[in-house]
């Protein structure tokens, strides 16, 4: 057989037709590169809408045309038609429902008014209605703005986090207009999820973790936990800033974080009846979460809250952000093949069970405040109330922590239980060195348990007068509101259309 | 060797001959490498999102009770030996890699004959206490019929992808697509 090179010397045709060959392939190869590459850069554009507005915009509407199902469903949080046993969306006035609420806060603006939070959509609508915020100017710092609205991220980005929390809460009144909206959980580039609140990260790294290391289904419940944990007012990081912080630094749990809170001496407030420096929990929903049985399972919030549904041939995520118990068949009944009835009946029962604790846990500490304050009036030495005082604020803690985070009898019933089993055994112990004290005072009786039967009574036996903080917030809503939308809107006139 | 070594080009057209077989080598490189190839030989059910396509089929995977438990090929392949395991792997990858690359896709995508086999025998691995439990069974007539003539998702027809499954279905959906290819620093030289 000749060689290649030799036919071609005789047949240069040959020669030829191998180039032609080859270019053939390698055409063909670049061709076959370039569909990959395509087809890949579809993937790109197929699931990225294309936005035209700024991750700096607030407004709800705007965003509608592009995500018609996510925006009708979001608009469902306006609904307060739904009431669970204990909780749902109807507006719920917890003082009225257990006014020894009022004497457990007294001192504190909590004892003034604390009506359970509607839906996202009437968030800037109810810090502005609460009487806790008051009139102009305000007792509140702006740092309660923080997690209101998709204006928060917008001011935040002119003035840093330390210059937003800075002043009065009525100071940015003005420029916080639109309730709980897009941007606060996506990013407007991708609508990728995002942390747009610096506190949570701020956390994070105080942990020594990385968010953005997050994955996206702990994202589904990272967006969440921007707001939805246990945080306090700083005030020794920056002069004159309530610097928003998540006591996170030794850990999550309720000792974790009192243990931090006793190390740099703080407190939310001094009790107005046991003088006792009180912790105020707020809503340590994600913390608790974390330790219960459907995280260990690999569950996000939105999982629950949020889950998939099915609409004329579309999946997506439904937005009316709710009670699970208001739509069990897409949230429980993925996993858990019973009847509705059934597992309504399963969360009833471990939110009665914790209740009913948390319940005597509260009279005690009714009690212990009481007494504390008969021990005072008696003559007590701040050297004889100490310990009593740090029982109380350790027990009320425990109690606030598992009554602030509305889910966290259901989201670990086993964790909650136990902290409000510590908690009683707090409360009785500040009530025994409390009797020992009072003997030693000349009252060896029962100290009489306040009649606190309605919040009325209760606010009255604190000493607030509510018809002058009424008349104030009143005076507030006709006068200063509507200002603030008619600002609010002249500037949303300048935005992109 | 003796069709090897006529493949040897004469000492002048050697180096025109490396070159055009790195340019060959260096495009089927490139091929190799955009489209993840690596990726398939593994079991994370990322690599199925290669193809943006199956984003339905994703993202009603990871909202369905069977993310916990469950990655694409636990119930896509065969699992009775790894010869069949990478055998099935690859015919179907295969055909899929060529539909997708002739863009010739159906709107709606059903599963195949050899494919529905391969689930179905999977269904029965997980949960064979549930259809072999004597408690759980009644027996008649038609017992034997009823056991095989259907396949499980006859009756649980949302298991775990829902009924409807378009590649319209999930608008938006947030899942693990492959970003651009092109690295960072190669981006910002370029801007």
């Amino acid at each position: 057989m000749r060689s290649v090179q030799e036919i071609i010397k005789e047949r240069p045709w040959v020669g030829w037709i191998i180039f032609l060959a080859t270019t053939v392939v390698v055409f063909l190869l670049g061709m076959l590169a370039s569909s990959i590459i395509e087809r890949r850069a579809e993937a790109v554009f197929a699931y990225t809408p294309e936005i035209k507005y700024p991750e700096t915009e607030p407004r709800l509407d705007v965003w509608k045309d592009l995500f018609p199902r996510e925006y009708d469903t979001y608009l469902k949080t306006a609904d307060t038609g739904f009431r669970s046993r204990y909780n749902g969306s109807a507006q719920i006035d917890m003082l009225e429902e257990s006014p020894r609420m009022v004497v457990l806060w007294a001192g504190y603006s909590f004892s003034k008014d604390y009506r359970q939070g509607r839906g996202h959509l009437h968030a800037v609508e109810d810090i502005r209605n609460t009487l806790r915020t008051g009139g102009v100017p305000s007792p509140q710092p702006n740092t309660c703005w923080t997690c209101k609205s998709p204006d928060v991220p917008r001011v935040m980005k002119e003035t840093g986090a330390a210059g937003f929390y800075s002043g009065t809460w009525d100071t940015k009144g003005k420029e916080i207009i639109n309730p709980i909206g897009c941007t606060d959980c996506h990013d407007a580039k991708t609508m990728n999820l995002r942390i747009s609140r610096p506190a949570l990260v701020e956390a994070f790294e105080s942990r020594g973790i990385d968010i953005s290391k997050a994955t996206h289904q702990e994202m589904r419940s990272l967006v969440c936990a921007q707001c939805h944990v246990e945080y306090y007012f700083n005030k020794q990081k920056i002069e004159g800033v309530q610097y928003l912080t998540f006591p996170w630094q030794k850990g999550m749990s309720t000792e974790d974080m009192e243990s931090y809170y006793d190390e740099m001496e703080f407190s939310d407030w001094t009790h107005a009846l046991s003088r006792a420096p009180m912790l105020k929990a707020q809503h340590p929903d994600y913390e608790v979460f974390l330790t219960g049985v459907h995280a260990s399972r690999g569950i996000s919030c939105a999982d629950c809250h949020m889950p998939f549904i099915s609409e004329g041939g579309q999946k997506f995520t439904d937005h009316h952000l709710q009670s699970p118990l208001n739509n069990v068949a897409n949230s429980c009944q993925v996993c858990h093949r019973e009847e509705t009835d059934r597992l309504i009946q399963d969360v009833y029962l471990r939110q009665d069970k914790i209740i009913e604790n948390r319940d005597e846990l509260e009279k005690l500490l009714v009690r212990c405040h009481v007494e504390a304050k008969t021990a005072w009036d008696l003559g007590a030495t701040e050297n004889q109330m100490k310990d009593i005082l740090q029982c109380i604020r350790k027990a009320q803690w425990r109690w606030d922590f598992s009554a602030a985070g509305h889910g966290n009898s259901f989201h670990s019933p086993v964790e909650t239980g136990r902290i409000i089993t510590r908690g009683i055994t707090y409360a009785l112990e500040a009530r025994v060195l409390l009797a020992r004290v009072l003997a030693s005072l000349g009252n060896n009786r029962e100290v009489p348990y306040p009649d606190i039967s309605t919040k009325a009574k209760a606010q009255a036996f604190i000493g607030l007068d509510m018809k002058k903080l009424n008349e104030e917030k009143n005076a507030f809503l006709k006068n200063v509101v509507p200002r603030w939308l008619r600002e609010g809107q002249e500037r949303e006139e300048g935005y992109l259309k | 060797m003796h069709i090897l070594q006529k493949l040897i080009p004469p000492d002048r057209w050697k180096l025109p001959v490396i070159i055009a077989g790195a340019v060959f080598s260096g495009l089927s490189l490139y091929a190799f490498w955009i489209s993840n190839a690596p990726s398939y030989l593994g079991d994370k059910p990322e690599t199925c999102v290669n193809c943006h396509i199956m984003a339905p089929q994703y993202a009603t995977w990871s909202h369905s009770s069977h993310r916990e438990v469950t990655h694409c090929n636990d119930c896509h392949v065969p699992h009775n030996n790894v010869v069949s395991k990478y055998y099935f792997k690859a015919k179907d990858g295969l055909r899929h890699a060529t539909i997708f690359t002739l863009r010739t896709e159906p709107q709606v995508i059903f599963i195949k004959d050899a494919g529905k086999e391969v689930v179905h025998k999977n269904c029965i691995r997980c949960h064979r206490d549930l259809i072999t439990d004597s408690r759980l069974m009644g027996y008649n007539n038609i017992t034997q019929e009823n056991r095989e003539s259907r396949e499980c998702w006859d009756c649980h027809m949302e298991t775990p992808h829902g009924s409807v499954n378009s590649l319209s279905s999930v608008p938006w959906a947030r899942v693990p697509l492959p970003l651009s290819p092109v690295p960072d620093w190669l981006d910002k030289l370029v801007e």
